[in-house]
Formats: structure tokens, sequence, C-alpha cells
């Protein structure tokens, strides 16, 4: 049997796929692929895929993975190619390869967010931006699996790469924990910027994930 | 334009896969070479109007034309419609994302009555007037198809016109003839005079209505010489022939029926007098098995569907159904795929047949008695033995199944509380019956699920003619059921009754409701067929405001002699037909399927004299 990893981002129309729905979809498009996948054993196989982290919902992505096997070993480029062929446009398959890390390696994931709207209320997202990071910490209610709240510290999640100001828009890179055991949603962050999603919109693309050393997750 | 509203807006409502299309196997085409555009359809949710094979098969058939370009459309749910409206959004076709109102056409399917207010709103969102009067030569040509087109006059109002029956050809006639009213620059008038010329095609503006002073009809006649007193549905008289597609829109989000579907056979040999279906689909026509496992694998390759299901009115009356499985187990097994068999019938479900099927999934039992005691079940020619339903269950509980569900219906003619409490008492003899088994699961209880529906009688069936039981009559023969002993391993659901004796008014209505429809989707009615949504009292307001008595159309006898606001339009059975099919049931008396000998429906004119059964 044969590991593969794909590497594919998910853009445009397609941040809106839930998790759950990227999962269905990639399942049929293996199938569509025509793929010697290796299934699960039982009276209701099913393909064995896996995604080494979620994307939230209404995020684009430029590099996510998803990992499966084949029963056979074929050219990675054809296995790229076959799957590619198979998917919407907005879900592109970049590579094939051989996974490298296990996705415990990864520790961070790379941001970049941009504001655009109305333009005092992005200057005032980028001052209350510069305000929140400024502070030793930063303290937000995240719900918890059981449905409760929780208060956790995310300054220590953060860190601010670039920030670049423009009339009516605001683009910065931000890294945020990510991982399987600590993982940050930048929208606690976002969440906290007077005005955002009704006086100015958010786009959110995750464009890498990262290890501790932020080599690319491979 | 739209796209970039949608940004703002998709991340606030629910599940936003619904609204912005690009699945696998969505047909984009590039609007400067097509000529023509057309909307299709949906009055409901996503969800719902995705799990449609009618909705599929006409959306891959139109797109087959190079210069037609149909795009999907369906119902917002109330949050996304309050975003749409906010931020001046309107309904627009989930392909291009462009405005439907500068589309062609826009076809509605109508596949229940409570859709009715949803298509006004769907229009009225789309900025485009929702009565056919006030439509200008901008407007789309407004058109509707679907079981429920059998009886449009409730809703003939709103729109141009009408398909009756299978659609696979009329709608590239129509096609066709919009094609020719582009080239000559005909007006919206002298394409509906000469669309009223294709058979099948049913324009109601050429059509004027007579009531008496007893409030029935008296006469409907056409008022032009192009519309023909009676308009005859259309059928496709070989099925191995009709064109049926290759790929599906393989949706995103997890819709009702997601899976590859074939439709196996149209009609129904059965004619239990109740169902509608079962006669507006006549006469009866199969595939071939070859035909239909090609279509199967086809769609099954092209979609990455794991699950294919043989559809129809009921698959287990296939006459080749062991020849189409022994086709399609092979390579379904080897490529991983999920065979689904829905709607059989008891005494279809042999042993052997449970046998092939369980090679591929075991799941829930469910059949439809629809009656509780014989003497019902003889009423509505449920033509199905207590020792037939009883054969079935034992072989499913041999083959290790634990959970039943059968179907049942209130309210059918001639019933008293004897029958009700023959749902309960039939439910108990199918425990007694698991437990008698010694070759039972062992250790394992059983569950029997009755979902007993309200009687709803429909246009050309042979209950058209019968008064359905109050809303009152209704509530005590469902408290009735629950009060009839039973034990814990019975689970008794039922459904509100007011729904039912709405949709009733509605199946059975004339062109004098439209103005209630009006004032009930004014005062908020939409999405009806969802309980969430559902209020009766708007539709109570609506009724008074218009002076209407719902009790004239749900619970009133016809005559014989009476003209039904649908006499003017022929679905292939013969009313004499239907009328001796309701003076059997009053006598208790059977009638034969279809396959045991005829019944001279009447619907072989529709192929040239032909049955097609096989005996």
């Amino acid at each position: 049997m044969y590991d593969v990893r794909i590497f594919f981002s998910k853009t445009g129309r397609a941040r809106y796929i839930s998790h759950l729905d990227l999962n269905r979809c990639m399942q049929r498009a293996l199938k569509r692929s025509g793929l010697p996948v290796v299934y699960t054993q039982g009276f209701n196989p099913h393909i064995r895929n896996t995604f080494a982290l979620p994307l939230s919902l209404g995020y684009e992505g430029e590099t996510e993975t998803m990992d499966f096997r084949l029963e056979q070993e074929l050219p990675l480029e054809e296995v790229a190619r076959r799957l590619r062929e198979s998917l919407p446009a907005e879900l592109f398959v970049l590579r094939a390869a051989a996974p490298v890390m296990k996705p415990e390696k990864i520790r961070w994931g790379r941001y970049a967010i941009e504001a655009r709207g109305e333009p005092q209320a992005v200057r005032r997202a980028a001052e209350s931006l510069r305000d929140l990071l400024a502070q030793p910490e930063l303290l937000v209610e995240k719900t918890t699996k059981k449905g409760g709240t929780r208060q956790i510290d995310i300054r220590p999640d953060l860190r601010l790469e670039s920030m670049e100001e423009g009339e009516g828009s605001l683009r910065f890179t931000l890294l945020v924990t990510t991982g399987i055991s600590r993982n940050i949603n930048p929208s606690l962050l976002l969440d906290l910027l007077p005005g955002a999603g009704k006086e100015f919109s958010l786009r959110v693309r995750r464009t890498a994930v990262l290890t501790e050393e932020l080599e690319p997750f491979c | 334009m739209i796209e970039e509203k949608l940004e703002k807006i998709l991340l606030n409502v629910q599940k936003p896969a619904r609204y912005i299309g690009g699945e696998q196997g969505s047909v984009v085409k590039d609007p400067s070479k097509v000529s023509i555009r057309f909307a299709m359809c949906f009055p409901d949710l996503y969800e719902v109007g995705m799990s449609h094979l009618g909705m599929k098969i006409l959306y891959s058939l139109k797109n087959e034309q190079s210069d037609v370009w149909c795009e999907r459309v369906f119902a917002p749910d109330l949050d996304m419609e309050a975003e749409m409206r906010r931020e001046g959004i309107p309904l627009y076709g989930l392909e291009s994302l462009e405005p439907v109102r500068r589309f062609d056409f826009l076809g509605f399917t109508l596949q229940y009555e409570m859709c009715y207010p949803t298509i006004l709103n769907m229009l009225d969102l789309a900025g485009i007037p929702v009565w056919a009067k006030d439509r200008g030569e901008a407007e789309p040509i407004i058109a509707a198809g679907g079981p429920c087109a059998c009886n449009p006059e409730p809703i003939a109002d709103f729109f141009d016109l009408f398909v009756l029956g299978e659609g696979e050809e009329v709608n590239l006639e129509l096609i066709d003839l919009y094609r020719t009213k582009k080239r000559e620059g005909w007006s919206r008038r002298e394409f509906l005079l000469r669309a009223a010329r294709i058979p099948g095609i049913y324009v109601p503006a050429f059509y004027e209505v007579a009531y008496g002073e007893d409030g029935c009809i008296r006469a409907v006649a056409p008022v032009v010489p192009e519309a023909a007193p009676v308009v005859t549905k259309r059928i496709i008289a070989d099925l191995d022939k009709v064109y049926y597609p290759k790929n599906f829109v393989v949706p995103y989000m997890e819709i009702v029926h997601d899976r590859a579907m074939v439709e196996v056979l149209r009609g129904c040999i059965r004619g239990c007098r109740f169902c509608q279906a079962g006669f507006i689909y006549r006469p009866f026509r199969e595939k071939e098995p070859d035909t239909l496992n090609e279509n199967a694998h086809t769609l099954c390759r092209n979609t990455g569907y794991d699950e294919v299901s043989l559809t129809s009115l009921s698959t287990s009356d296939y006459s080749r159904l062991e020849a189409l499985l022994e086709k399609m187990l092979p390579w379904s097994g080897e490529e991983k795929t999920n065979l689904s068999l829905p709607s059989l019938r008891v005494d279809g479900f042999s042993e052997e047949l449970a046998e092939k099927i369980a090679q591929v999934r075991k799941s829930g039992l469910t059949f439809a008695p629809e009656a509780g005691t014989q003497r019902m079940r003889d009423v509505i020619n449920k033509n199905l033995t207590e020792e037939e339903i009883f054969s079935t269950c034992r072989a499913a509980f041999a083959g290790g199944y634990t959970a039943v569900k059968l179907y049942f219906m209130m309210g059918q003619p001639t019933e008293t509380d004897e029958d009700i409490e023959g749902i309960v008492q039939l439910a108990q003899r199918i425990v007694n019956l698991y437990y008698s088994m010694p070759e039972r699961p062992k250790g394992k209880s059983v569950t029997v699920t009755c979902s007993v529906a309200c009687f709803v009688p429909k246009p050309f069936t042979p209950f058209q003619f019968e008064a359905q039981d109050t809303v009152e009559e209704l509530r005590r023969k469902q408290k009735h059921l629950l009060d009839t002993p039973h034990s814990k391993k019975i689970q008794l659901k039922y459904h509100d009754a007011s729904t039912s004796v709405l949709e009733g008014v509605l199946a059975r209505g004339d062109r004098r409701l439209a103005p209630v429809i009006y004032a009930a989707w004014r005062a908020g009615s939409k999405l009806d067929a969802d309980d969430r949504y559902f209020d009766l009292a708007r539709w109570e307001q609506a009724f008074a405001a218009c002076g209407i008595d719902p009790a004239f159309y749900a619970n009133r006898r016809r005559e014989y002699g009476e003209v039904l606001p649908w006499d003017h339009l022929d679905f292939g059975v013969d009313k004499a037909f239907l009328i001796r099919e309701d003076e059997k049931a009053h006598r208790d008396a059977v009638t034969l399927n279809c396959r045991e000998g005829c019944s001279a429906c009447g619907a072989q004119k529709l192929t040239g004299g032909n049955c097609l059964v096989r005996r």
C-alpha cells in the first residue's frame, strides 16, 4: 500500500464548503478519478482519507492537504492529474507527494487577511488591531466541545508578520497557533475588531501550514 | 455584481453551499454564445429540489442544446431571503449568478400543492410580476409542469403556460418555437397562441370558466381557435429511446436523496384508488435491463456516487428485476457501490430478492399496507392480504431485520373506527409474529413503526369525487388511534391534519383560489411544506378575506356529473373508468392489477391503442 498526500487549494466559491462536505466531495472525486484507492474493510466500505487540518467555513486555503492510500504505486504526477480532473476548478490539486511529516508536526498557520470597506471603519480596525496586539495578554471566550465557554489567552498564539494599510483596505499576515493539540481560529481575534462583517468585509486566506521551525508542512 | 454582494452575506446564513453553485457536473456556458436562457425552478430549498430526478433529466436535456443554457434555481431559506432583500439581490441562477428576470423562461416543477405560495415569492424575489396578466414583452415566459399540473387551475392566473405529462419531447418543441419567436419577432401573445397548438401545452389565459349558481363549474371553454377544448398530456412511447442524463450535478452539501438514480419504469399497474401517481403516469412502460444497467453504470462513473437507486412508483413490479440485478451486482460490488430499491411492495419482496439485496447492504424494511383491515384495503384497492404482509415480515425477520416501518393512511372513504383500530392490531400481530419465530435475531427486540398519514382526495383518481374528512374528524381519529391499546414495541406517528385539508383544497381547487393563494403569500406564507414555517392562521385569514369556504373544496362530495376544474385536461384515464372504480370502492370490490387483467382505464389511447404491460 502506498500513502499519498495531495496538496490543494480551496478558493473562490469553494470556501463556502464545510469540512464535512469537503470530505464527501473528495471521496466522490477519488471515486470518479478511478484511482486504485484503498477502502476500509467491513460491511460498508468507504475510502480511507484524512485531512491534516480542517479549514473553517468561509476561509480560503492555498496549501491544504489530504492523505489517502493507493493499492498500487502510480507516478505522483498522474495521481495529481487524475484527481485534479475529477474536481471543480476551485478545489485545485497542486501536487501529490509521499507524506514526509506527521500532522503532529504542524505548529503554525499563516493567514493573509484583508479587510475592505468604509475607509474610516477600516482605519479604526487597524488601530484596534495594533492595540490588541500591543497587550501582554489577550483573553477571549472560546466555546468548548461540550458547548460551554472558557476564557483563554490567545496572545502567545498570534504573531503579526506584516501589515499594510491603504484607503479602505487593510492587509496583514498573521501566524496563528495551529495543530492537533492546540488550534486557534483567527476569528477569535477578528471578532474583536469593531464593525467586522458589517462596516467592512474580511477575506481570510490560509497561505501556509508550518512547523515549529516555520518549515512548510510536507 | 451579485457575486460581490453574496460575499458580504453568505457567512451570515445557514448552509451557504446552497447558494453558490459551482458543483461538480454543473453546466457553465459562455453567455455570449447562447441565445436562450432557461431557469429550472424548484419551489423549495436546495436540498429538497436537488433530490428531484425530473429536474436533473430536464436540466441535462436542455443543456445538450448548444444555444440553450439551463440553470438551477431554488427557493432561499428565510434567513437568506431576508439578506437578499436587504442587499437588493434578486433571484439568480446558480450557474451564472445572474438575475433570472433577464432569462427567457422560468420553468417551475410542481411536486406538491403546498409549494404554491413559494412560487409567488420566488417570482417576487426575481422582480417579475406574479400575475400573468401583468407581465409585459420584456418579462420571461413563466411555465410549469409536474404532477400538480394535472389540476393547475388554482395557480392558472400566475402562469403563462403549463406542460402536461412527460417533458422530454415537448420541452424541446417549446424551445424550438421560442427560437422562431426570437427570429420572427413575435409578441408574447403570438408565441402563446402558437404554443397552445403544441400537444400537451395548456395556456390557461385562452380558456374561460363559467360558474353556476350552486358555485360549481358550468363549463370551461377555449376563447381562441388555437386552444383545444381538451388538452391531452404527453408521454414518451419508448422509454429505451428517451434521453437520460449521463451525469448529475453532485452537490457539496448533503441533500435529501444524495445518490445516483435510474428510472426503471413509468406508470403503475396497481390502481390503488387513492394514489394520484398511480393514474396520472399511466400507461405502464418499462426500460430494458441493458438500458438501465448502462444508465446506472455511466452515472456512477461520472458522479462518483457510491449508491445507486432503482426508482419508480413500484420497482418490485419491474418484470425483469432479477435480470437487472444480475447485471448490476457484479460491477456494483467490485466498485463498492450500494444498490437501493425504494418503494418495494410487500408482495413483491420475495426471499430470493431480499437475499440478492442483502448481498450489498442491509437497511430498515419499509412498506405500505396503507390500511389496517382487509375490508379497507379492498376499498382502496390495495391488493394485499394480511398473509402476504406476514410472509414478507417472516422472511425479513429470518434474514435478521428487527425494525419494520409501515405506512398507513386514515380518512379514506367508508372508514370506521374499527379500521383505525385495525392499524394498531395489525402492528401488534407483526410484533407477535416476531416473538413466535425461534429463528428471530437472538436477544434483540423488535420495533414496528406505523406512520399514519391523512388521506387527501386528488384529481384523476377514483376518489376525486369523495369528501375529505374535516380537520376535527381527522384529529378525533388520530386520538382514537393513540387510545387503542398497543405495546411499547409499536410506535405510532402521524402528522397535523390541517396541512392535509389545505392540501385537499388546493389539489381540487379552481381558479377562484388564486386570490387566496396570493393573500396567504402576502401574509407571509412560503416554504409551507416545512412544518417550521407553516402557519394555518395565515391561510384561514386569506380564505375569510376572499370570501371562500375551504369546505366547499375539501369536504364536499362531487356528483359524478359535475364539471370538475380539470375536466378539460386529459391524462389518459377516462372519467367513466374513475367513476366505475369509485362505485366499486363503495361495494368493497377490488380491481385486478394490469398484469392480471385489463380494466379499460383508457390510458392505452396515448400509445396508439397498445398497452405495454407484459402479461
